[in-house]
């Protein structure tokens, strides 16, 4: 991937030294690999003690009985807690990447009763749009009255299914990044069945911003505020303290504390990467 | 009952394998979405009545929550797979794509 990348990016020198480093990378990598022990080889850590524990003591020690949810949330919360912070700066990087401000020369505005079209150019973009008035684009087409409606019905459904899949991570197949990306789906679907426009001015892009940085933020504020009740980070065994809950399902709880977290952040970063992607940057005309 | 079930199932297989064949076969994009928006109605309908007879054994709470259940999969996909087909066929008009006759060999 890296080498077909620097191929296609810089001239011949850079090409030819810049794919040897990766080749050189590559080697040391494969190289490094001879140390892991085989796959599936009965004798290896992972499969000589971790995976039995995980399996034979993970409803006791956790209370959570979907084993994927307690490995990922609690043995393995610090990884996925990175993970979380990887689809963060995924949303961060293609908003720095793409997103352009600069305003367009030619604005078009559409009088709704009548379909005439209006074009300013290097005016300013405020016409003072009463209902009367809409900002289009240039490759405006007319809303269809089905995709519409059926999209109105739907959404909502989406969005509630999402927030069952992220609140009942813990007993059935699901969890925080499933969740989040229906919800985030559900947004792009109002997206493509109105117009990219009418998205951005209900969904603020400071909000989403925020909600990106804020789910990170709950993740590892439930580990921070573990650490200060003097457990280690993310032992949510240590919230029994200050939670008037069932001690044995403390954990649970934690979880799902995080997973919300988790939902937030893959939320707003899907539907920061498809406005950015689908307006290149601009925010206003896409699909 | 289980007469009923095998042949809403049976009914709903044919309807899924008729709609797999022409998705295959039929000439252009138009009239492949036919069979594609087709078999998602009323194959999934026949077999969804077939499970629900088939799950009507023993009646009790819990299979008529299972059944609302199916019910509510079968509104929604009535709902949303004819919308996913017209505005793929709308989008395919708008593009400009023309369709197939029986004189222009595709």
């Amino acid at each position: 991937m890296l080498q077909q990348y620097s191929e296609q990016a810089g001239g011949q020198k850079i090409e030819i030294h810049s794919s040897n480093h990766s080749f050189a990378l590559w080697r040391l990598l494969l190289y490094a690999t001879a140390d892991f022990p085989a796959w599936g080889d009965p004798n290896s850590p992972a499969n000589s003690y971790l995976s039995p524990h995980y399996i034979q003591k993970s409803i006791e020690e956790t209370g959570v009985p979907n084993l994927v949810t307690s490995v990922l949330a609690d043995y393995r919360g610090f990884d996925t807690m990175f993970e979380t912070a990887v689809v963060f700066c995924a949303g961060l990087a293609c908003f720095l990447l793409l997103r352009n401000f600069k305003q367009k020369e030619e604005n078009f505005y559409r009088h709704i009763p009548t379909g005439v079209i209006i074009q300013f150019k290097k005016g300013d973009k405020t016409l003072p749009v009463g209902k009367e008035f809409e900002h289009i684009d240039t490759e405006w087409i007319p809303y269809d009255l089905i995709i519409k409606t059926v999209c109105r019905i739907l959404i909502p459904f989406i969005q509630l299914y999402a927030l069952y899949v992220v609140a009942h991570g813990d007993f059935s197949p699901g969890g925080g990044f499933q969740g989040g990306v229906i919800f985030g789906s559900s947004l792009m679907l109002y997206a493509i069945a109105y117009n990219l426009r009418t998205l951005v001015q209900r969904v603020k892009e400071k909000l989403l911003g925020l909600f990106c940085a804020i789910g990170v933020l709950i993740y590892a504020g439930i580990g921070v505020v573990c650490m200060a009740l003097g457990g280690n980070f993310l032992d949510y065994g240590k919230l029994s303290q200050i939670l008037p809950v069932d001690p044995g399902h403390i954990r649970a709880y934690g979880m799902l504390g995080v997973e919300i977290g988790v939902g937030i952040t893959v939320m707003a970063a899907m539907v920061i990467i498809y406005v950015n992607i689908v307006s290149i940057g601009r925010h206003d005309e896409g699909l | 009952m289980d007469i009923l079930a095998i042949f809403f199932l049976v009914t709903g297989l044919i309807f899924f394998t008729g709609g797999a064949i022409g998705i295959i076969r039929m000439p252009d994009f138009y009239s492949r979405l036919h069979p594609a928006g087709k078999l998602d109605t009323l194959g999934i309908f026949a077999m969804v009545l077939g499970l629900i007879f088939y799950s009507l054994h023993h009646f009790s709470m819990d299979t008529l929550i299972s059944i609302l259940k199916m019910l509510l999969i079968v509104f929604f996909v009535f709902l949303s797979s004819p919308t996913a087909t017209h505005s793929i066929v709308d989008a395919g008009m708008r593009a400009g794509l023309r369709h197939w006759t029986k004189k222009k060999r595709r």
